[in-house]
Parts: C-alpha cells; structure tokens; sequence
C-alpha cells in the first residue's frame, strides 16, 4: 500500500506540489497568528505580575510640590509599596537600560532634563483599580505625566489585534483552497487509476483497501505541508528573537518572546490541522469519486 | 445458488431494465442468457454482482438475500463471484502474471500463495508460456484467456460472462467455450449472456431468454431461438 502511496505522488508532482504548497503557506499564516496570540498573552501577563505605574516628575519640582506628591502616596491606601527613582537613578537607568551602545544619543541627554519618577504597585492589581489611583496623581502640580504598563500593552495588543485577524483570516481561506487541492489531486489519482480500482471491486478487494492508498496519499500531503508551515512559524520566531536581541527594541517587547515550548506546541497544532486537512480532502474525494 | 424473486430493475425511472424476473440456478448449472441488446442480459449479471440494486424484488446468491448485505461484506461477496467481459478489462501496463496475481494481492493473499497459484492457473488456461506478456502483445483470445484466469484463481462458487466472445472469431471462441465448459465441470456455476447462436446451439445448455426486460423462455437443454 505504501509502495502504491509513493508512486501515486510520484505521477501526480505537480498538483501535488501545489497542494503541499498551499497547505504549507496557509498553516504558516495559521501558525504566525497564534504566535502573535501568544506573545501578546505573555507580554500580557509579565506585565500582570509586576503591574505598576510611574509618576514621572517635572525635572525642576520644587521641593514643596515634591513633598505633597509623597505625602499623597505615603498616605494613600490603595498603595502597596513605591519607590522613588531620583534623577541621577534615572540617568543612569536610562543610559545603561536603553541605549547602552549608542553614547550618541545618551550625551544629548543631560541629566537636568531627565524626569525623576515614583515606581508604584498598588494593593489591588485590577486594571480598573489602578485606574482609579493612577488618574489621581495626573493633576497634582508638578507631576509631568503617569504612565501605566497596560497603556503600552493595550496599545501593542489593539494593534497585533488587527494584524493577527487578518493572517488568521487568509490563513483559513488559504487552508480552504489547500483542502479543495488535496480534493483533486486525489480526485486526478482516482481518474489515473479508475481501471485499477474498478478490477479491484470486481475481485472483491475490501473498501479500506481500496480507500486507503488515497487517504494516505492525502494525509501525507497535509503533513508534508504541516512541516513546512512548522519549520517557516519556527524560523519567523527565531528572526523575532534575533531581532529583539540585536537591535535597540523597546524594552516592552521583550515580554512578547515567545518560548521554544510554546512554539512546539504550536507546531504540533499545525501538523493536526495539516492531517486533518488532508484526510477529510481525501476523504470527501474518495467517497465522491470512489463510489465503495 | 442463484435466485431471483420477481426482480425489477428501473433506469433512471424510465428505461425497464428487468420486470418481475424469476429464475432459480441450481449449483454446478451453465445457463446462457439470450437475447437482444438491451433486453437486460447484463443488467441480469450486474445485479448478481451488486454493481446495481434492484428496485423490487429479492435476490439471494449461494443463499444469502444480497439486498440485506452490509457494505463492507459486499467485497466478501465478490470474492466468490468471477466475472468476464467482452473487453476482458486487463490492465495494460502489467503483464499476464501480474494481472492475474493483481486479483490475489488486492484481496490480501500471502505472497507464497500467489506464487504458486498464478502459475498453476495459467497452466490451466494454456499461458504458462506468456507469463511475461503483454496484453496487447497477446491476441484477443489469449487476453480473454487471461481475464478469465484472473476471474477463476479465487476459486469462486459463481462465473459470471457477458458476452466473452463477443470480440473474438469462431474457431478462437470454441477455445473459450471448452474453458468454461472445464471451469463449469469442476463444480463452478456458470452465467453467460451472449449473441452467438452457433455456441448456445451446439452447447445445449439451459437457456433463459430476456425480452424487453422479461424473461419469455427458460428452457433446459436450449437452443438460441
């Protein structure tokens, strides 16, 4: 049967290339998608873990404005724990953390313009309840700005929100079109061998094994196509890492790397939709064109 | 070991295959079934077959009512049921043995067995030496030959023939018929339809003759007409 397999692939190359092709392409789509939903749901929850806002402060605070600032943190109980980062801290942080290889930019920057910032973890760690107490400082006088973390996140999320629909949806009609391959490659293998098969019901040979030489022949379309889309979502997330490694990213999107496991286990995902796909192809195919 | 009660077969709601045909084949019987085209001779044979289901009546091969046959047994039922053609359906890119051994592999018989089998059939049918031919290196009698060595290597209880001569000349039909003759004394219940007066004459065999999808004659010890 493996041997029938094998020289049905071999007769049919060119639709089956086409088929494994566009299985490929559209589990690839398919898989970027869920890596997206992935990095977005760790950057989520690293962020949750240490969930904080920061008062940034006018550089030139008056010592006065500085002191009400603290007494409202000190004396607020919806406040677990602060820090103050002065501006020598800040400076440092700032040349060290972000642009540590480019002194070019760090000596624009003198220490005077850096804002001096208090690090808050509030006792509650909804994003409503953080709300409530980070809008309260937005007022006082000679705080310059409050920056939350699920700002930038929900920012990046809106955004990789679009971005993962779109792909999810051409991945989808693209894995529709790969499935309707599938179907006719096996459809042109049935034709090929309508003589074969219409002897082997005549000699009583059993449905499954007329049927299955073209479930396999199917199956290890989608497969192969499975592989592809695996290795291509494996090798797109060793260019994202890559890329946060080498360049001057912002610090936020280090928490969107997503681990090896995860990708494995995305990969895995793709060769089950890739069986899946196949099989049905082939079956819907089969039991069309088969007649057993 | 053939049986048909009353058997209706309707083309698409129309073209009346067969009406109300009855007939019972006893075990070890050669029947010819006569008459024109399109008078339901091989109508007759694909019923026995299941390649078509009647639309009325009830069929019972070697007993069983086939019509209550569960898909996945109907294979089990072909194994004892060879059939022939007119255009013999030989596969052109194999060779004689391998047609014949295609018969054995695709129902999961084990290689030594197709060893030893194939050859003692060809034997049987007289192409022990075009073991390695083509069919379209063979005549037509031979390729005949062939398909009903591919039909008969199971053992079936049944030969089922529409028209095996149909495509071949006198003397290479006679050929034929005294292999199916043998085939038929081993114990194997044979169904022929054909045109060839001359072979149903000379043969005396059982006649049963269609008429626009009735049987009008059944007859033992037959003639054509």
């Amino acid at each position: 049967m493996a041997r029938e397999t094998l020289r049905n692939l071999r007769r049919n190359l060119t639709l089956t290339l086409a088929s494994i092709l566009t299985v490929a392409v559209s589990l690839s789509l398919l898989g970027i998608a869920l890596l997206l939903q992935r990095g977005v749901s760790n950057a989520t929850d690293r962020w949750q873990d240490g969930v904080e806002f920061i008062v940034f402060l006018e550089p030139d605070i008056t010592d006065s404005q500085l002191g009400l600032v603290q007494e409202e943190i000190e004396r607020s109980a919806a406040i677990e724990s602060y820090r103050f980062v002065n501006q020598e801290e800040s400076y440092r942080e700032f040349n060290e953390d972000f642009f540590p290889e480019n002194p070019e930019i760090t000596q624009l920057v003198t220490k005077e313009i850096i804002p001096p910032s208090y690090r808050i973890i509030p006792k509650q760690l909804s994003a409503a309840a953080i709300e409530i107490v980070a809008s309260g400082f937005e007022t006082k006088p000679g705080v310059k700005k409050v920056v939350r973390a699920t700002d930038e996140i929900q920012k990046i999320e809106k955004a990789t929100d679009v971005i993962r629909w779109i792909v999810l949806g051409a991945g989808v009609i693209l894995l529709g079109t790969g499935l309707l391959l599938i179907l006719n490659t096996i459809r042109m293998a049935i034709f090929a061998r309508r003589r074969e098969i219409e002897v082997m019901k005549l000699v009583g040979a059993s449905n499954s094994f007329i049927l299955v030489p073209f479930m396999l022949e199917g199956t290890f379309q989608g497969l192969v196509g499975a592989a592809l889309g695996t290795a291509s979502v494996y090798g797109a997330n060793r260019a994202f890492e890559e890329w946060l490694a080498s360049e001057n990213v912002l610090n936020i999107l280090q928490s969107f790397a997503v681990g090896s496991g995860e990708v494995w286990g995305i990969g895995g995902l793709l060769f089950l939709v890739g069986a899946l796909v196949g099989s049905v192809g082939s079956a819907i195919a089969a039991y069309r064109f088969l007649d057993v | 070991m053939i049986k048909l009660e009353s058997v209706t077969k309707v083309y698409k709601g129309e073209v009346l295959a067969l009406h109300q045909a009855s007939c019972d084949i006893q075990k070890g019987e050669f029947v010819f079934l006569v008459g024109q085209s399109g008078s339901g001779k091989s109508t007759f044979l694909r019923l026995l077959n299941k390649e078509e289901e009647p639309d009325n009546g009830k069929i019972f091969v070697a007993g069983k009512d086939i019509a209550r046959l569960r898909r996945w047994r109907v294979p089990q039922m072909r194994r004892q049921i060879g059939s022939i053609f007119q255009d013999f359906k030989l596969l052109p890119n194999k060779t004689v043995s391998q047609n014949v051994a295609f018969a054995l592999e695709v129902i999961g018989r084990p290689r030594h067995v197709i060893k030893t089998q194939v050859p003692a059939i060809l034997d049987l049918v007289g192409l022990q030496t075009k073991m390695n031919r083509f069919p379209h290196e063979l005549s037509g009698g031979e390729q005949q030959r062939v398909s009903i060595a591919r039909a008969f290597v199971n053992r079936p209880l049944i030969l089922l023939a529409d028209e095996p001569t149909g495509n071949l000349d006198p003397a290479t039909s006679v050929g034929i018929m005294r292999l199916l003759e043998r085939i038929n004394e081993i114990g194997t219940t044979v169904v022929m339809a054909t045109h060839d007066r001359g072979i149903v004459d000379t043969m005396r065999r059982r006649v049963i003759e269609l008429n626009n999808g009735e049987i009008v004659r059944d007859q033992a010890r037959g003639v054509y007409e």
